[in-house]
């Protein structure tokens, strides 16, 4: 039998705690044993108070029930994300976590759509998104998970306070073997002859060693970045917002959507938990100074702060590999990308689970690093060219980022896909990673891009039918969304942190 | 100014045309563009063959045509996968089968849970698990059940002439106008075409030209900047020979595809006959020398003539230029092994559809078509190629040049992380999913050095009796399957269509991500 594989995580928050609780969720002991290693004094970044759908898969992997999670987080629901005054000044669109039209119809709906518009139809196409107008009416349901009817078009994610996310799961990972040491690094020991990482040594003197290393230490990259050198690669002049301002507020409102206000140097987040709201404000410091960016954020706030707001820097980009000789980084130690479309939990999410069925016997297979390498690229460069497009897609003229980010250059790829829907309505489909079509329809069209033409392929029906499909089609959203429990309630009949007036009992239609 | 397309001409000839003509016919004709073809002289010889994955049923469906006529005028024979012989010396045979993949779920991949008991002792081959290998070897026909993780569906084989008589009858009745002519010249105005001028002067003007003609691509190798980018560095077979022989008795559920020193003969039964399809290396061998072989190659005696050809592998520089988009073998073409002959043509019709001009004036779409198009035809190539990369004969400079290439990269990666830890890495546009690389390369003897280590968490008791239980789920559903024989003869419409769409009910289970659920496919 062979030697287990020795693994050390340096850095607690959301990252560190993810990587420990897969890995010992996943892999026997035999097979791997994992250490982790955090200081107290070291401040976590926080990040991530949305997450993306695919965040229940991870829960699942890891056998974590829904509710239980939900109430030690004090989370709720999300079926999308707002934008507000990114096309222009008064605008509004919702990116909804499902399908625009009936099930089935991906491929051609938007383009019947299009028709119907110019046969006079009013509608917007999110008014035939089922997430979309939920979302709007303030309302939640688990979805149908027969693929046929109107509520299976839709998947949805959580807002929770990242902080508690990553206790809780300390607290499942320290349960199921995973050795906590306290401490700052203060040396890294490495192999002279490979320069793999061989050992930290902390403070305290104890040395601890390895035979693979994550590095969860936040935007220091101390083991891939310092150590390693592992190069940066820079998307400052596409993404140019390089600092946030976080504060909790009043609990508000619980709407199932996150909220994204563009502003005059950048955009503004608004998360509703069960017992606060978070609020921030992601700026670029060339375009507005630190002062009147938080004096901007308190003043825009919708309820009563709770706190001072606590300043971050970062800068958008990516080591140029994620994994490196013995070292793998997961989360802002391997790159940063704003978290408009709350991508950052999903980034170490995948991460973790693109590293557990290529974790190395012993000794790094470079095979399995490559491959590793490979998917991680694919999910960056999507991720970044996504957001890249909120940023080039704007029509506002009344502040500087918003002129400069209209005009600049981007990604090659980006301009294909910007170029083909304009013209044809066509969006170009890929496997892996993020955003899929639906995703790119809504912020396609909610920013005002509207294709000059449609596919023939959508010209079959004659006009009066399809108005009249659409017609039906947009009622029995409206009905079937009425009929679904107000967000807040399904709340405190799931997973209420605190304790509800009212008894859960009959009552949930799960 | 920009305008709509009105009127479509499909240029052809056999399947591949009529393939074009009718999914235009069924996509686009009700929103009054015109469709015609011009019919180009058959290639077809009497003893051609198709043979057929099973995704060219879901074609059959979207486009309205009853599959049971295949059976009943086309001579098809339900095929479970191929058996592929001699090409690891003294290795044993292998079945590639038509497994379907399994839903995306959570969970190990099966193929993790076999490498493992493997190292410990598992003797048990790897085909024993794929549901239509052994479907193959009880020479019985898998059909689509209630289990979705066991699943698989047959392929055909199909009397190419009688197949191409088939679509035509179908979509000349349909509708669509059909000419029979040469193709004098085309009149070319800059990357446009302006007008076809036939042989017998009609004059043939279209706003979009679909090339359907095969490998001779009669109008796409005459735009500007279309060379044909050869594949012959790996794909070594530049001959072809079709011949017949008798029908097998009882008929196989497989094809035999076996290789000899330079090339391969493939063996297809229909129900009538076998086709006997050798592929190989004129630098190797000569024409004559095959034909003259062909009875000891195949094993069966030769009825009536071999006719030779030419294989030419490689891709066009481009595939859509200005108003001509090539569908099929006038975009790119391959071996007529692992039956993708007929794929390649439905493939690209599939993606044309999707990528349908909504400007007579500015094709804006044919980029992505082409790019598109391009990694489909990367990857089958680097699949056929993988046989040969992985050959295990020593007997000829054919098959030791092929072992000791170094692969494209495409392929390298797949190799490499393959031996690393039995995963396969699929790119965008890929045909074949991660079953038919595993039983490729584990066929050809790629044996992975490692497994998934989500493995280790399973204990070794529960570990036997999911293998156990695999076993024995294959056992019980090859029992129900019938028998070739048996399956055509009560083959009928209504049974057919209660078959397809393939992975219709799949979609039923629940799914969490935006990705899975938003119909990513």
């Amino acid at each position: 039998m062979s030697e287990p594989l020795d693994i050390v995580i340096l850095g607690g928050g959301t990252a560190g705690w993810m990587a420990a609780a897969a890995l010992v969720s996943l892999v026997p002991p035999a097979r791997c044993r994992v250490r982790l290693i955090e200081s107290e004094e070291i401040g976590i970044v926080g990040v991530g108070e949305a997450t993306f759908p695919e965040i229940r898969n991870f829960n699942d992997a890891i056998g974590i029930d829904e509710a239980e999670m939900m109430r030690a987080t004090k989370a709720a629901f999300k079926l999308g994300i707002q934008f507000v005054d990114w096309g222009f000044k008064g605008s509004r669109y919702i990116h909804p976590f499902g399908v625009h039209g009936p099930v089935g119809m991906d491929h051609i709906f938007h383009h019947r759509w299009l028709r119907a518009r110019r046969l006079g139809l009013k509608w917007d196409l999110q008014d035939y998104s089922f997430a979309a107008q939920a979302a709007r009416d303030c309302r939640f349901e688990l979805p149908e998970t027969r693929r046929t009817t109107i509520d299976s078009a839709y998947t949805y994610a959580y807002h929770f306070d990242a902080g508690l996310y990553s206790v809780y799961l300390r607290g499942l990972a320290e349960q199921r073997g995973v050795i906590r040491t306290e401490g700052k690094v203060r040396d890294v020991v490495q192999d002279p002859e490979t320069g793999n990482i061989r050992s930290l040594v902390l403070e305290s003197g104890e040395t601890i060693s390895g035979d693979l290393f994550i590095d969860c230490s936040g935007f220091r990259s101390l083991l891939l970045g310092k150590t390693l050198g592992v190069g940066w690669e820079d998307w400052a002049k596409w993404l140019p917002c390089d600092r946030a301002f976080a504060v909790p507020s009043e609990r508000d409102e619980l709407s199932p959507y996150t909220r994204s206000t563009a502003m005059e140097a950048g955009w503004r987040w608004r998360i509703p938990l069960q017992h606060r709201t978070g609020n921030g404000y992601v700026f670029s410091t060339g375009f507005i100074d630190e002062d009147r960016a938080a004096a901007s954020l308190m003043r825009s706030l919708e309820t009563k702060a709770l706190a001072e707001p606590r300043m971050l820097k970062f800068q958008a980009g990516r080591r140029l590999v994620n994994w490196e000789k013995n070292c793998v980084a997961v989360g802002l130690a391997g790159g940063f990308l704003e978290p408009l479309e709350s991508t950052s939990i999903y980034l170490i999410q995948v991460a973790i689970m693109q590293l557990v069925p290529l974790l190395p016997c012993k000794s790094v297979d470079p095979r399995l690093r490559d491959e590793f390498n490979r998917l991680i690229d694919l999910q960056y460069e999507r991720i970044r060219d996504f957001l890249i497009l909120h940023y080039k897609l704007n029509r506002r003229d009344d502040a500087e980022i918003w002129r400069y980010c209209a005009a600049m250059d981007v990604p090659e790829s980006l301009t294909r896909k910007i170029e083909l829907f304009r013209h044809s309505a066509i969006i170009e489909r890929y496997k892996d990673g993020l955003f899929p079509p639906t995703s790119w329809l809504s912020v396609f069209l909610g920013q005002g891009l509207i294709p000059e033409s449609y596919s023939p392929l959508a010209d079959t029906m004659p006009g009066e039918s399809l108005l009249g499909h659409l017609d039906a089609f947009h009622a029995d959203i409206l009905d079937r969304v009425e009929e679904m429990r107000r967000h807040d309630r399904f709340i405190d009949l799931y997973c209420a942190a605190e304790p509800s007036a009212v008894p859960m009992g009959a009552e949930i239609r799960l | 100014m920009s305008r709509r397309i009105e009127q479509v001409v499909v240029v052809g000839a056999d399947a591949p045309a009529w393939m074009a003509a009718a999914a235009l016919r069924q996509s686009v004709s009700a929103a009054g563009i015109r469709v015609r073809v011009i019919e180009l002289p058959t290639l077809l010889q009497p003893a051609d063959v198709y043979s057929a994955l099973p995704e060219l049923a879901g074609f059959h469906h979207r486009i309205g045509l009853d599959e049971s006529l295949l059976f009943s005028l086309c001579k098809a024979v339900p095929m479970a996968g191929q058996r592929f012989s001699n090409w690891s010396g003294a290795g044993p045979p292998f079945i590639q089968g038509y497994d379907r993949p399994p839903p995306v779920a959570a969970g190990l991949a099966f193929t993790q849970l076999w490498i493992k008991g493997r190292q410990k002792g598992l003797r048990t081959d790897f085909e024993n698990f794929s549901l239509a290998a052994m479907a193959a070897k009880a020479g019985r026909v898998p059909v689509p059940t209630q289990d979705v993780e066991l699943r698989s569906t047959f392929g055909y084989n199909i009397d190419a002439a009688a197949y191409s008589a088939l679509l035509r009858n179908f979509v000349t009745r349909g509708g669509v106008e059909t000419k029979m002519a040469g193709i004098a010249e085309l009149e070319l105005d800059g990357d446009r075409i302006a007008a076809l001028l036939l042989a017998d002067g009609e004059r043939v003007e279209a706003d979009l030209f679909v090339d359907a003609s095969g490998p001779q691509a009669a109008l796409i190798s005459r735009m500007p900047g279309t060379e044909l980018d050869s594949w012959r560095e790996w794909l070594p077979c530049d001959r072809m020979l079709v011949a017949s022989a008798k029908a097998l008795k009882p008929l196989p559920a497989f094809g035999q595809i076996s290789a000899f020193r330079q090339g391969w003969v493939g063996l297809f039964p229909l129900q009538d006959r076998t086709a006997v399809v050798a592929a190989y290396d004129s630098r190797q061998i000569s024409d004559q020398d095959v034909v003259d072989s062909l009875p000891a190659l195949a094993n069966v005696p030769i009825s009536g003539d071999a006719v030779v050809s030419s294989l030419t592998q490689g891709i066009r520089k481009r595939t859509w230029v200005g108003n001509c988009v090539a569908v099929g073998e006038s975009a790119f073409s391959l071996e007529p092994l692992d039956a993708v002959q007929l794929h390649i043509t439905h493939y690209c019709i599939s993606q044309f559809m999707t990528l349908f001009p909504v400007d007579a004036s500015a094709f804006r779409e044919a980029e992505l078509y082409d790019r598109i198009i391009r990694r489909a035809a990367v990857n089958l190539r680097d699949f056929q190629f993988a046989h040969y990369k992985l050959n295990r004969r020593f007997d000829t400079p054919l098959w030791d040049g092929c072992r000791e290439l170094a692969p494209p990269e495409t392929l390298q990666r797949k190799l490499d992380l393959f031996a690393a830890r039995g995963r396969i890495p699929l790119y965008d546009d890929e045909t074949f999913q991660e079953q038919a690389w595993e039983s490729l390369f584990i066929g050809h003897g790629l044996m992975p050095q490692s497994y998934d280590p989500r493995v280790d968490a399973v204990p070794e008791q529960e570990h036997i009796a999911q293998v156990q239980a695999r076993l024995n789920d294959i056992v019980g559903q090859v029992e129900g399957m019938a028998p070739v024989d048996e399956f055509i003869a009560g083959v009928n419409s209504e049974q057919l269509q209660r078959l397809k769409p393939l992975d219709e009910d799949v979609r039923h289970l629940p799914t969490r991500t935006m990705t899975e659920n938003m119909g990513a496919d």
